[in-house]
């Protein structure tokens, strides 16, 4: 279960942001939150739409993609605090991603009124025609004197409260699922893939044919980039192209870099293709993505790319089973971002588990028991996966099955490519 | 004459709460006058330990302190008060107090059949608190429906029987004014219950 908890506070310290970590460390086993602050979120102003700006889309981002919502508001005048309602504003504006979404009411509060009035201003606005969220009934949960509820780590010290909070808590992830029955399944319409890169990005280098074999050569001296002994600087270090190469090189893994434009931009060249685990030659770089994959695996691909751009995943990971017994080769599917969050492609690391499987048992004297099935990991590693995916779509049994084919497909797919 | 602040409930460049204001500025100029005050360019409170007033706010606040009593206008928000508002209302109610029992006559529009009902409400709860503590005009309600198409060309209000009920509630508020000036035996302690208050401590 994917929860969003967001601290209803601009403040630097706030009881309701101790109370969400809390909620986070103490309830880990049942649920996983993501905690978002609203510090930066401007002012609402219907004159100066700001809907766009990298901060409200973060949030909304990350709202769409969770299966519930958890709130903790404190209570300034009697009401909510005016950043809260600005946000909730600007996410009853243009965007709306708390339509229909389950939320859950929590706040702390100094004096024993425990943020009362607060929360049900809150649920008045969350009923609102524009935010339209799906607020949980009763279960009200606040949390009065809060300057002496926690003890010196951070935790809740009175038991009947913790026990409390987590019966509130069970309540959300039932009626998280009642809401998904109301809803029926999901439909998530997200734009299409543009797999053969006719867009362009801030990094796109413009006027180099794509698919041309030493469109690295040219690209480069187009922009001219750098390399050997020239040095560059990174996020956290100091290096020459060259140490950058055999740095790169001598991971344990195939790395691929394609953008967010599915421009194939990059591979770490240590073997000829016929010695890969997934074959790259030289004059691939610079492809389109769509020139890298058989036109019948498109589809997959796109699908793959869609998951990790809207941050539906946040990796997608498959095992190819065509290299033997003597191996566990996995493609693994990153997301990559910017600083501020934005997509920024796809890092795609295939690397043979088996060693590493291997070396940990002989490390630790330990043995695999059991059949094929345990010697692979396979199934739990199938279970990890249907997991990710029921999280991502509190999905249906219908859904559940259609990802898994797809996953198939990509796999099949992937041998080929 | 009795001096009036006017509050514009929204940052937005466009708002009929402003015309409702401005009309009320024309149409009562003989009986008292109200300066239209803009919360616009209020910046977002964020609690400053140092509880340094921004200037705008300052200014505000001094014309607040100064006024015989306050107009807002607000518009519904999500069943509520603009958040601009409200973060106008955080700043007046953070180490200074000026609404502190300050007479205060609330109303609204809105685009809707309901003209802010709800926003209203909410505001009447928020000037209640403590460190707030306005004397709002009681049982007193002046909601604009279809506020677009309320105003004729000269941003007069077109439906008579709107200007003469709030005819009526400006008399009405003119009256409370003078009520609530005589009761002030307890100013001088509101005020420093407000000013001592402290959630810290309650």
């Amino acid at each position: 279960m994917k929860l969003v908890g967001i601290v209803g506070s601009n403040a630097e310290v706030s009881y309701n942001r101790t109370l969400l970590k809390f909620i986070q460390k103490q309830f880990s086993s049942l649920i996983d939150i993501e905690i978002i602050e609203i510090k930066d979120v401007p002012m609402f102003n219907q004159s100066d739409d700001q809907t766009n700006s990298p901060v409200i889309q973060n949030i909304n981002r990350k709202i769409l993609n969770a299966d519930g919502v958890i709130i903790a508001t404190p209570e300034h005048n009697h009401t909510i605090p005016a950043g809260l309602k600005s946000v909730l504003e600007w996410l009853s504006f243009k965007i709306h991603p708390l339509e229909n979404k389950p939320v859950m009411i929590v706040g702390a509060s100094y004096y024993d009124q425990g943020s009362s009035r607060a929360q049900l201003h809150l649920r008045q606005i969350l009923d609102a025609p524009g935010v339209n969220a799906m607020v949980l009934p009763g279960n009200e949960f606040l949390l009065g004197k809060v300057k002496e509820a926690f003890d010196e780590n951070e935790n809740l010290k009175d038991q009947g409260t913790v026990g409390f909070l987590g019966s509130c808590l069970e309540k959300f992830i039932q009626f998280i699922k009642v809401v998904a029955v109301i809803e029926g399944p999901k439909k998530i319409e997200l734009e299409p893939e543009d797999l053969y890169a006719t867009g362009k990005i801030d990094t796109t280098i413009e006027g180099v044919d794509m698919y041309a074999d030493d469109w690295l050569e040219q690209a480069a001296e187009k922009v001219g980039a750098v390399e050997g002994n020239t040095y560059v600087k990174l996020d956290r270090g100091l290096l020459t192209v060259d140490q950058l190469n055999y740095f790169l090189a001598s991971m344990p893994m195939e790395l691929t870099y394609a953008d967010n434009n599915n421009q194939f931009l990059y591979y770490n060249q240590t073997k000829p293709a016929e010695e890969m685990l997934a074959a790259r030659v030289p004059g691939q770089v610079g492809n389109p993505l769509a020139k890298c994959h058989p036109e019948k695996v498109h589809k997959n691909v796109g699908y793959v790319i869609q998951q990790l751009r809207s941050g539906a995943m946040d990796a997608f990971r498959v095992n190819v089973p065509t290299h033997g017994p003597d191996k566990y080769v996995v493609h693994n599917y990153q997301a990559m971002h910017d600083k501020e969050g934005n997509f920024a492609g796809i890092n795609e690391f295939i690397l043979d588990f088996k060693p590493i499987i291997d070396w940990y048992l002989k490390q630790t004297g330990q043995t695999l028991i059991g059949d094929v099935d345990a010697v692979s990991g396979a199934s739990a590693k199938e279970k990890d996966h249907k997991e990710d995916v029921d999280a991502v779509s509190g999905a249906s049994i219908s859904e559940k099955e259609e990802t898994k084919e797809t996953v198939d497909a990509v796999s099949s797919a992937s041998v080929k490519g | 004459m009795k001096k009036f602040i006017g509050l514009v409930g929204t940052n937005s460049n466009k708002s009929t709460n402003r015309m409702l204001l401005q009309f009320m500025q024309n149409h009562f100029s003989s009986k008292a006058e109200i300066e239209i005050v803009e919360i616009r360019d209020i910046p977002v409170f964020n609690k400053p330990e140092d509880k340094q007033i921004p200037e705008i706010v300052q200014v505000i606040a001094d014309k607040i302190d100064t006024a015989d009593g306050v107009i807002i206008s607000t518009p519904e928000y999500d069943h509520a008060v603009p958040a601009s508002l409200m973060n106008a209302l955080s700043w007046f109610s953070y180490g200074i107090f000026p609404f502190v029992d300050k007479p205060v006559m609330i109303t609204g529009a809105s685009y809707g059949t309901l003209g802010s009902s709800r926003a209203q409400l909410h505001l009447r709860q928020i000037l209640d608190a403590p460190e707030l503590k306005a004397r709002i005009m009681p049982s007193s309600e002046f909601l604009l429906s279809h506020s677009l198409q309320a105003f004729g060309e000269e941003n007069q209000l077109n439906n008579q029987d709107q200007v003469q009920k709030l005819e009526g509630l400006f008399e009405d508020f003119l009256a409370f004014v003078t009520i609530t000036n005589q009761l002030n035996h307890a100013h001088a302690q509101n005020k420093k219950e407000a000013e001592n208050f402290s959630w810290e401590t309650i």
